[in-house]
Order: structure tokens, then C-alpha cells, then sequence
């Protein structure tokens, strides 16, 4: 079964985030995506995120599909315009990448290339409505492709939603979008309140996989929650991390927890460590997904 | 409005090699913004000097973007001809016209930076000269220059409370959503905005 069957099927989604390297030396993205092989329906492969240049998630899919991995690529509308946007995705099809994860990307300024001409040439939802395009056998133009795509596409969002960004979150449903993930959840509860609002209006084959960060130290939470947008780890689980004779653990602990309260909820869930996936496995195990 | 700011007077003087120098200011945005207005020009001509500088002259033109004759602001000032170097206090669009008329070495003391306007207060970064303006559906705040990915459709998910995640600025899409609420036009936040057409900016294409 492929991605899209698996969405279909209505099985619990697993998937995973890899980095493409920082510099041509494959190893450790390869070792790290050994380790979740098994156990994920796809892994993500991240477009520059946070704005810190690396590898192209074109070339990194590329080479995880040739070792059989199944892949949802990053694309952000960060550092190309329609053309490369287009140019990418053909090339990505033609490699046998087959969804594709669209988002605005975090601006130049806060990652390793402040001085970068920011492009967003195209929003988050534009670039959903290019690859509905592109699967209907036209590029951005209206001119008629030699060879159309069929991309499964999906989308990100935060979970706490002012009106003004749920809006936005219904546009890319309707443009298409088959799947959203979510940023990193904390708070099963606060969770609930986010499915019970876009339940009110999802048709239920957009599949909705939240985001799962296991945490690794208190110091590691007050990070998050004071450098990513859209990321609240609550002050009890702040307090649990702080007490814990062996934080790493407890992390392992509280994602697997996550994992089990978020399992009745949502369609999947998203796992972006911060490190390696060597923890990995274990939550599942832990969360009695494996 | 054009809205500019004056360049640190170390980085005009690396520029600066020529010795005489005339100075040229600007009655409009740049004297506004007391940037390159009269005052300005007075001390930038004492910086010069103090800098070791020869000031052949200095005039604030009623606008260095619209000279109808560069005979007459010629013959109104004689040290421009005598100088070797023009340093004009205005906007880009100023600098470019006096280069043209002038056919002089000129150098620009200020840097512009975008199109606002001065409501109470400085307003950057209002327009964003886009060429096809559709200010109306996002009541009168232009997403393409107020937020800096330009997105058209609704906010990133990169402001931290109401705080954009590039500078100190609001978001630009929360702005909108409440002026809209308050016109009564919220319904225009579902319009799902097609990309914008480049080549209207470049005045190159018109359909």
C-alpha cells in the first residue's frame, strides 16, 4: 500500500521527520532514517527548515526512494518562484516522490542566510492550487503537461488557531489538501478543542496527523516554548521534566502518553525528535502502536 | 511618501573620494521626515567640513524628483558646476533624476527604504508597489508590503502572539481581520487570492 492508500484506508499514520545533511556526507541522515524504516508509513524529509541551508529534500527523497523508503517531501514557498516550484515537482515526480507537504517557510532572517532575497512568490495555498494543477495534467500557465502528476499533497498548521489562520486552514482544504500536520502537541485537551473546530467543516478524507516533539530536558521545553512559533509544552509538564531523575526518559514517558490520548482523536500522528530517531521506536512501542 | 533614512556619515565618506562637493536636500518626503530637508543639509555641510571636506555650494530643491529645469537650478546655484561631486539628500527616485539631468558623479546620503506616509506617526512600509492594486479586500491594509512574506491568503504560522517572527511589527494578517471586522467585511478573509502578476510591476505587460 502507498501513502495514499494507507490515508485511505483509514489506518493510524505514522510518520517521521529526517534532515537532509549539511554538506554531502549522507551517513547519519541514512543511519537516522534506518532506524524508523519499519515502523513509519512515510518520512518527511524537511525543505531548509528554520531557514538553515542544507541539502535539497529533492535530492535526499530522491536517494531515500532508491533505498525504498516512501517519502513526503518539504516544499517550502520560501526560496523559489512558480518556475522552480514547477521545475521541482516534476523532477520530484519523476523520481517517484508522490506526496508532497507544503509550507510558507520560516523567513531568511531567521536562519543561517539572513541577507537572502525572501521569494514567496506563491503562498501555502497558491502552491496547493499548482499542484492541483500539475495533477490535472497543466502547469501554472494553463499549458498542457507532457505527463501529469498525482501528488497526494497536505498541509501544516498550528493548533491554536485564531479565526483570521482558520480561514486559511479551510483554504487549503480547499484547494485540495489531502492531509495537514500539525505543529507539536502537548496538550491532548487543548488538542481536542482544535479537532472538535475543524471537524465542524472537514470532509473526513483530509486526514489530520498531529505533531509529536518527545522532549529531551525542562531546558529543552522553555526552548521550545520561547523560540517556536505555535508550540505550548504546558508549565505541568515543564515542572514533571524539571523534577526527573532522568529527563530523556520522561520525555519518551509523555509522547507516548501523547501518542496513546491523541490515538481516538486524529488520523496520525508526526514525529519531529530533536536529535535522532533512537528514541523513536520505543515511543511507539511505549504508545502500543508497534 | 517615500520613506528614507539618512546613511552613518562614515559610510558617506567611504564613499565620498571627490573633495568638492555640492549638496543638494529635498522639500518633500526627505524634509518631512527631517532627513533631507534644510536643517539636515546644514549640518551634513558642517559634518563635511569638519571631515576635511570643500562645500561648494548647497540648495533643498522643492522636490529632487520633479525638475522641470536643471538650466535654471544651474543658474540659481553656481557651485554645482564647480563641484566634482554631487551628494543628494533624497529618495532613490530623487538621486536618479538629478544623475540624469546633471550628468555628474552623485552619491546618495540617504537610504530608501519603502512607500508610507505620516499619519500622527511615521507609517513604513504601506504600499507595496505592486502594480495592481487590491487594497479594498484586505480593508485598506496591503498584505504584499505590511507582511514581509507578502502572503496573500492569511498568516504564516510564525507569529508568537500577535507578533510577527521576523521584527518587532503586529502581524500584518491580524491587523486585517480586525479592520475587517470592523467594516463589517469579514466575509472577504474566504477569498482565495491568486498569485500576483510580476510582470504588471515591471510595466511591461498591461493584460
Amino acid at each position: 500500500m502507498n501513502f495514499r492508500e494507507k490515508l485511505d484506508s483509514g489506518k493510524f499514520i505514522i510518520t517521521a521527520e529526517l534532515s537532509p545533511p549539511k554538506g554531502t556526507d549522507l551517513k547519519s541522515m541514512l543511519k537516522d532514517a534506518e532506524l524508523i524504516k519499519d515502523i513509519t508509513d512515510a518520512v518527511n524529509v524537511t525543505d531548509n527548515q528554520r531557514a538553515v541551508m542544507r541539502m535539497s529534500p529533492l535530492a535526499a527523497c530522491g536517494i531515500l526512494k532508491s533505498k525504498g523508503y516512501e517519502t513526503i517531501m518539504h516544499l517550502t514557498c520560501r526560496d523559489r518562484n512558480r518556475l522552480a516550484l514547477q521545475s521541482e515537482l516534476l523532477g520530484a515526480y519523476a523520481l517517484g516522490i508522490r506526496n508532497i507537504l507544503v509550507m510558507s517557510g520560516d523567513h531568511p532572517v531567521k536562519g543561517d542566510h539572513e541577507g537572502a532575497k525572501p521569494v514567496y512568490d506563491l503562498d501555502s495555498v497558491q502552491l496547493l492550487g499548482l499542484i492541483r494543477e500539475l495533477n490535472k495534467g497543466y502547469d501554472f500557465s494553463g499549458n498542457r503537461l507532457e505527463g501529469k502528476t498525482d501528488f497526494c499533497a497536505g498541509g501544516v498548521t498550528n493548533t491554536e488557531l485564531n479565526e483570521v489562520s482558520l480561514i486559511k486552514l479551510h483554504k487549503k482544504i480547499r484547494m485540495d489538501a489531502s492531509f495537514i500536520q500539525t505543529q507539536a502537541v502537548f496538550d491532548a485537551e487543548l488538542f481536542s478543542g482544535f479537532m472538535k473546530k475543524i471537524n465542524q467543516t472537514r470532509p473526513k478524507r483530509i486526514k489530520i496527523f498531529a505533531g509529536i516533539i518527545p522532549l529531551k530536558s525542562e531546558k529543552n521545553a522553555l526552548f521550545l516554548n520561547k523560540n517556536i512559533a505555535g508550540i505550548k509544552v504546558p508549565e505541568n509538564l515543564v515542572a514533571r521534566m524539571r523534577r526527573a531523575k532522568n529527563p530523556e526518559a520522561l520525555g519518551i514517558e509523555i509522547a507516548a502518553e501523547l501518542i496513546r490520548d491523541l490515538r481516538d482523536i486524529c488520523d496520525g500522528v508526526h514525529i519531529m525528535p530533536i536529535g535522532d530517531h533512537g528514541n523513536t521506536k520505543k515511543i511507539l512501542e511505549m504508545a502500543d502502536i508497534l | 511618501m517615500i520613506i528614507s533614512t539618512q546613511k552613518e556619515l562614515k559610510e558617506i565618506l567611504k564613499t565620498l573620494k571627490e573633495d568638492s562637493i555640492f549638496i543638494i536636500g529635498c522639500g518633500k518626503c526627505a524634509t518631512k521626515l527631517h532627513v533631507g530637508g534644510e536643517t539636515e543639509v546644514l549640518e551634513m555641510k558642517n559634518r563635511l567640513a569638519k571631515a576635511g571636506k570643500t562645500i561648494a555650494g548647497w540648495t533643498v530643491l522643492s522636490s529632487a524628483c520633479n525638475i522641470s529645469s536643471w538650466e535654471e537650478v544651474l543658474s540659481l546655484n553656481p557651485g554645482i558646476g564647480r563641484s566634482a561631486a554631487l551628494l543628494i539628500m533624497s529618495c532613490g527616485g530623487g538621486v536618479s533624476v538629478i544623475s540624469k539631468l546633471s550628468e555628474k558623479q552623485t552619491y546618495p546620503a540617504l537610504d530608501t527604504e519603502s512607500l508610507g506616509g505620516i499619519g500622527g506617526e511615521i507609517q513604513k512600509e504601506q504600499c507595496g508597489m505592486c502594480g495592481e492594486c487590491t487594497i479594498w479586500k484586505y480593508g485598506g491594509i496591503c498584505p504584499v508590503a505590511r507582511c514581509p512574506k507578502g502572503l496573500l491568503n492569511g498568516p504564516c504560522g510564525g507569529a508568537v502572539e500577535g507578533k510577527c517572527e521576523v521584527d518587532e511589527r503586529k502581524c500584518a494578517w491580524d491587523e486585517i481581520y480586525d479592520r475587517l471586522k470592523k467594516l463589517g467585511k469579514l466575509s472577504h478573509l474566504e477569498f482565495i487570492h491568486t498569485p500576483r502578476n510580476h510582470a504588471k510591476k515591471l510595466g511591461r505587460k498591461k493584460n
